[in-house]
């Protein structure tokens, strides 16, 4: 290792970056586009859903009925049936989501102590948003029927009382974001050297394999510390997403993580020399899984066991719980070693494999 | 400098090294030494194995087998400390486009440990021997070919490597370009400073003390270029033809080789014929004269004669002059790119028929031209019409009646050969009947076996240039231009190519030609000598000697020269 | 005219299926990653982490802690004894939520009183926090009214049932809506991916220029750059079909208006694809164009997160994704059997936005090869 070689190497990296706009503003607009798609568009309530309703009953208790649900902010009422024709056409047609079907004698049967049955149709397409809209039409029902309370759930909602999506999504975030874009800039800037030829040159040098690829990790590791700064800056004051535990602990870890996903660039620059199949494999191995297979969005306790262990494979999962422990459960480094070690394990693991697939030859 | 280097161990000693690429073998048994300070010339045909040698030494390869020692190193064990030493210059540009020249240079240095004082004396000196202090703060794709190699050079020789590996560094240079870069070069020698470099100009070869020729990965010859045309004296001759000459037969026995000069035909002939019999067998043709033998003539005698042979077929049908004729005439011809003019108000008309070849330095506008004359751009002032359709006009008719071979053979590298024709037929609108009778008449004529299943990637530069014209020439343009066809390509591919292009004019079509082998401007029957953007000086090689007020003997580069300077 | 397009769109085919690598990787996007996905992701919360703490030992309280170890929602994975062994369980992650009988629990029932338990739950993931929570209140209502009706209490009214019926996806489960969404996406990245970097490739290694020295026109070079990608995404489509059947989705709809569908889809996400390719002067820059390109689309669309949940502004910019209309669309036809007399607003936004981004495209291409 020599300092001096690694400098040049630095000097020319960063010369090239900032005078590629196109690559740049990529790099630096993304990860704010995609926090203020997050930070606005997740959010826990569908509001005003379109809502139908198909009354054969016509009683007071159908009218409470209906006013229930659009007294809520939840529904919104959008068109009134006259017989179920009309409510399965409008559900095809998609112009409703939650169709209410209050059958004839609703009220009579109630008076005379039977169990009355109302039907309510959902439009399960978008399975998210029906068992959304299901799980708040049983609630209002429950509602319009208060019995004594027998027992009494007190709940308490830790480390996120007001169950603000956003302050989950920001640290998370943190785990995509730097998982979609380091790897694959890095991939891409070697891979486009091994296209023109230019990496001959290096070849024929005395920068050794490890000086090359810490001379590229350093300049993209820190155009992903910048993403991430940014997007801690915007979570943390814009979205007022509050912070619980250390911030060097944070950004240690988050150090760590960046290593791990330049890393993971390097690697796949090493397996090919086209950058169309780089794109590719980064999409494959970096991007869907830290979308996907994280926990950032869809829980990992759900999955199929063989598909937990797949998870297992990507290290988006372990810094994701880490920095949700951090900024939410404001965690010590005694909650999260293992989480940190095994980052940190992962990482040397891509390194060793990345130099050992490093070679300074041409075939 | 290297302590490793014994006094007794040359810098370069290769012993039975071959490679192989799965099946094929580019290097087999090489065994070579290269003295220290001594310039070794690589030549041979495409796919000798030449570049595989160059990576071999830099350790950018591993041999299959034998092995291979430089600077007292083991290419395999010790690469690192081979790489840390030498310079290398890979076939093609290999700097960083989005930096400067001094940034490039720089870089260079950094990567090498040559900072402080000795950089910037170095940075001084190499930067003045190039020619590039003027513009240090000029990005590299902003250079031009000539700059972009001869800065190449520089950034291989900021630490003063006493090896230095060169593939094809005259490759897409000009001429006066390529002097200076050759300039460098020769004031290395004070230096010690051995050099290992590969060539397809028999000119850079005749400056080396010693030159290897490669075939097909063996190592055939390895002498002074001296000794080398010793082994073909006695072999070549000039013939002079009359006018009523009948023509040629299609095959002499015993004649190796024939070019065909505007004046004159260079026949050589198969080695161990002696004079009388010489005499016998050309007298026929015409007056018979005994010349001196070449680098050139002992790379036609050492290549085993080629897959294809200059057996390709002349055009069964001349070109169909059509009804605007088949040349083309150019008022005041201009391009501008914003201030700068790339073509400036060039007037010229070249005849149905004719070889027209175009010199000048790298962007003195040889390729916009030729755009402007393939419709491929657009002229900001002036007219042209091209086979009697303006190219300012509609394309259809203008692109059925051209045909363009850009400077890189453009072709899909990812279909065959085969493939590649078809595409092209279709996209003249050939089908059917049609596109196969085209497919056949350009194959043949281009010496192509039109049903090859190899990719066009996986060819050699000789096959992949014949496959880009016959691509171009399918349609029976009247009018072909061709960018440095012959860029990159050995001699004997070369002689063959033109023998192709000699057989299209022959048959009616007009050619337009760019080169920066110089010995090809002989071969072209009228000559355009461009000078930033415009054209300096046009008419035959005499016309233009005379016009320079040179002797008879003076040579195509002396000619060049002169009127370059005159117009400066 | 016929001929050259031929030629250009046999050339097209033999280099996309000569790429083994790339066609694998695209294979995999169509068809490994559908299944993985539909396999793995759910939004429905099951078996979430249950660290169960009964103080009161009755069998009201076992009642109660059977009644949530029966259901789907949750997992009792531990008892501890002490209600700070289940927080520290909920801090270290080991537990996502935990429910504290506390004692006297029978004692207060019995007493008519109401009886508290505790719920703590995790908030670090809120979506998954707000569904555990709401199933929680429902399990615990649901046993408290179950055992209310059985004693016969003075309140014991029959509660007003809700028979709560998904149509089209009766289990309202994720896996058809992942399987669709999921061909949908893959179609869309490779519509977009393959022509841009098709475009600068060729354009790099210099068969672009040689392109425009033959008749070939440039309607004819446009529309061989986007005709070949739009044939293969079409084809691309049917192994995602064997796999959407593998899944039991069914294709209530018709073949033929699917197709149609998609083929207006691939149009407008080849136009963006070539948008890209004008603007980008290198592969790199063009593939990251790409990438920068096709977020907001996916996100837009539904796919991730339902559009109904987002803020006006993103509900309204989110019509300009045709993503999100042919997920309309594809669930239209898979699962709902919808035709054209449904989704005809659809269609009309997708070929507003494919007319758009072609039209755009083609404005483009023209500067740059006409």
């Amino acid at each position: 290792m020599n300092a001096r070689r690694i400098a040049a190497m630095l000097g020319k990296e960063s010369r090239e970056i900032l005078r590629d706009p196109i690559t740049l503003g990529v790099a630096l607009a993304m990860p704010l586009i995609m926090l203020l798609l997050f930070g606005y568009a997740i959010s826990l309530d569908v509001r005003e859903a379109p809502l139908g309703v198909l009354d054969l009953d016509r009683s007071p208790l159908s009218r409470q009925l209906v006013r229930q649900f659009t007294d809520t902010e939840y529904f919104a009422l959008a068109e009134t049936y006259t017989d179920l024709g009309g409510v399965e056409e409008a559900l095809r047609r998609g112009s409703v989501k939650l169709a209410l079907v209050i059958p004839r004698g609703l009220a009579r049967e109630r008076q005379r102590r039977e169990a009355p049955q109302m039907q309510i149709l959902l439009d399960g397409t978008y399975s998210a948003t029906a068992n959304l809209l299901g799980g708040y039409a049983r609630a209002i029902v429950a509602a319009a029927d208060p019995a004594p309370p027998a027992i009494e759930v007190r709940t308490r909602v830790w480390y996120n009382p007001s169950l603000r999506s956003i302050n989950d999504v920001v640290p998370g975030l943190f785990g995509v974001i730097l998982m979609a874009f380091p790897p694959l800039l890095t991939a891409l800037a070697i891979v486009r050297e091994k296209e023109s030829g230019s990496i001959q040159q290096v070849f024929v040098s005395p920068l050794s394999g490890p000086e090359f690829l810490i001379g590229k990790l350093l300049p993209y590791g820190l155009i992903a510390f910048l993403q991430i700064a940014m997007v801690m800056a915007v979570g943390f004051l814009w979205f007022q997403v509050p912070m619980a535990g250390s911030l060097s602990l944070l950004l240690a870890a988050g150090g760590v993580y960046v290593l791990c996903t330049v890393g993971l660039g390097l690697l796949v620059s090493t397996l090919t020399g086209s950058q169309l199949i780089a794109m590719l494999l980064a999409l494959i191995i970096t991007l869907m899984p830290s979308f996907l297979f994280s926990g950032f969005l869809f829980p990992i306790f759900t999955m199929p066991y063989a598909l937990q262990l797949y998870t297992a494979i990507f290290p988006a999962r372990y810094f994701i719980d880490l920095s949700r422990g951090v900024v939410l459960k404001g965690a010590a480094l005694g909650d999260l070693w293992l989480n940190l070690l095994l980052l940190i394990a992962y990482t040397a693991a891509v390194f060793a494999l990345a130099v050992w697939r490093f070679r300074k030859k041409v075939a | 400098m290297d302590s490793a280097l014994s006094q007794a161990e040359p810098p370069v000693v290769a012993s039975a090294l071959a490679r192989r690429f799965g099946k094929v073998a580019a290097l087999a048994g090489i065994d070579l030494s290269v003295a220290t300070g001594e310039r070794l010339g690589l030549v041979g045909p495409d796919g000798a194995g030449k570049s595989t040698l160059l990576q071999s030494l830099a350790a950018l390869l591993d041999p299959s087998a034998g092995r291979c020692r430089v600077l007292g190193f083991d290419t395999v064990r010790e690469a690192a400390q081979i790489q840390a030493r030498i310079g290398y210059m890979a076939q093609g540009f290999t700097l960083y486009e989005r930096l400067s020249v001094d940034e490039n240079l720089a870089f260079s240095a950094g990567v090498r440990g040559v900072t402080g004082d000795t950089y910037r004396e170095r940075r001084a000196a190499l930067l003045a021997m190039a020619g590039l202090m003027p513009f240090t703060e000029r990005r590299e794709r902003e250079l031009s070919g000539g700059m972009r190699k001869k800065l190449a050079l520089c950034t291989n020789l900021i630490h003063r490597p006493p090896l230095l590996l060169l593939d094809e560094p005259g490759l897409g240079v000009d001429p006066l370009s390529r002097r200076e870069l050759w300039q460098m070069l020769d004031d290395l020698r004070a230096q010690d400073v051995t050099v290992v470099l590969a060539t397809s100009y028999m000119d850079e070869a005749e400056r080396c003390d010693r030159v290897a020729f490669l075939d097909r990965g063996r190592l055939l010859a390895l002498d002074t270029p001296a000794a080398l045309r010793a082994r073909a004296a006695g072999t070549t001759f000039a013939v002079t033809r009359a006018a009523d000459a009948p023509p040629l037969p299609a095959a002499l026995p015993g004649v190796r080789s024939i070019k065909h000069l505007p004046d004159r035909l260079r026949v050589q002939l198969d080695s161990g014929r002696n004079g009388a019999e010489a005499q016998r067998l050309l007298a026929p043709l015409g007056t018979v004269q005994a010349v001196e033998a070449d680098l050139e003539d002992v790379f036609t005698l050492l290549a085993p004669p080629g897959e294809d042979a200059a057996t390709a077929a002349r055009p069964a049908h001349p070109i169909a002059a059509g009804p605007g004729g088949g040349g083309i005439s150019t008022q005041e011809l201009t391009r501008r790119y914003g201030a700068f003019s790339a073509v400036d108000a060039v007037s010229l008309d070249i005849p149905p028929g004719e070889i027209f070849g175009l010199l000048g330095a790298n962007g003195a506008g040889k390729t916009t031209l030729i755009k402007l004359l393939c419709g491929l751009e657009r002229p900001s002032a002036g007219s042209a019409r091209v086979a009697g359709i303006a190219v300012d006009g509609a394309r259809g008719a203008l692109h059925r009646a051209v045909g363009y071979m850009s400077q890189r053979f453009s072709l899909y590298p990812d279909l065959s050969v085969a493939e590649n024709l078809r595409f092209f037929a279709s996209a003249q609108g050939l089908a059917g009947r049609r596109a196969r009778a085209a497919i056949a008449a350009a194959a043949a004529e281009s010496g192509l076996d039109a049903g090859d299943p190899r990719m066009a990637g996986a060819l050699s530069g000789a096959l992949r240039q014949r496959l880009a014209l016959a691509c171009a020439v399918l349609h029976r343009p009247r009018v072909l231009f061709l960018d440095e066809p012959t860029s990159g390509v050995d001699p004997l591919s070369r002689h063959r190519f033109w023998a192709l292009i000699r057989n299209l004019a022959a048959a009616g079509m007009t050619v337009v030609v760019t080169t920066h082998y110089l010995e090809e401007a002989a071969f072209c029957q009228r000559l355009g000598l461009m000078q930033r953007g415009r054209l300096i000086a046009s008419g035959t090689l005499a016309a233009l000697r005379t016009q320079a007020e040179l002797a008879a003997d003076a040579g195509v580069e002396a000619i060049f020269l002169a009127h370059l300077g005159r117009a400066a | 005219m016929a001929v050259r397009l031929a030629g250009l769109l046999a050339k097209e085919m033999i280099q996309f299926f000569r790429d083994r690598v790339m066609l694998v990787l695209i294979l995999w996007l169509y068809t490994v990653e559908v299944v993985i996905c539909t396999v793995a992701l759910s939004f429905a919360v099951h078996d979430l982490p249950l660290a169960l703490v009964d103080l009161d030992h009755s069998p009201a309280s076992r009642a109660l802690a059977t009644a949530f170890a029966a259901g789907d929602a949750f997992r009792v994975t531990a008892r501890p004894a002490r209600e700070t062994d289940a927080t520290a369980a909920l801090q270290a992650g080991a537990a996502r939520a935990a429910l504290i009988i506390p004692e006297h629990f029978t004692r207060r029932l019995a007493r008519g009183e109401p009886a508290e338990v505790q719920l703590l739950v995790d908030g670090s993931n809120s979506t998954v926090a707000a569904q555990a929570r709401a199933y929680a209140l429902e399990i615990v209502e649901d046993h408290a009214r179950d055992q209310a009706y059985r004693l016969g209490g003075p309140a014991a009214r029959p509660p007003l049932g809700v028979a709560l019926r998904s149509w089209y996806n009766p289990a309202a489960d994720l896996e058809r809506f992942t399987v669709l969404s999921m061909i949908a996406l893959a179609a869309l990245m490779v519509g977009v991916i393959h022509p841009a970097a098709s475009i600068v490739r060729e354009r790099e290694i210099g068969t672009l220029e040689q392109l425009r020295v033959t008749p070939i026109g440039t309607a004819e070079l446009f529309i061989a750059k986007t005709l070949p990608t739009l044939l293969m995404g079409l084809l691309a489509v049917f192994p995602s079909l064997l796999i959407a059947r593998l899944f039991d989705v069914p294709l209530a709809g018709s073949l033929g208006l699917f197709l149609a569908y998609t083929a207006v889809f691939l149009g407008s996400a080849i136009g963006l694809g070539v948008l890209v390719a004008a603007i980008a002067r290198t592969l790199q820059q063009a593939l990251l164009l790409a990438f920068f390109g096709l977020f907001p689309l996916m996100f837009l669309s539904g796919t991730l997160a339902p559009v109904e949940s987002m803020p006006a502004f993103l509900q309204r910019a989110s019509v300009l994704s045709p993503l999100r209309h042919y997920m309309d669309v594809i669930l239209g036809i898979f699962l709902k059997g919808a035709g054209l007399a449904e989704l005809w607003p659809q269609g009309l936004a997708l070929l507003a936005i494919g007319t758009a981004l072609y039209a755009a495209a083609w404005a483009v291409f023209r500067r740059e090869f006409g």
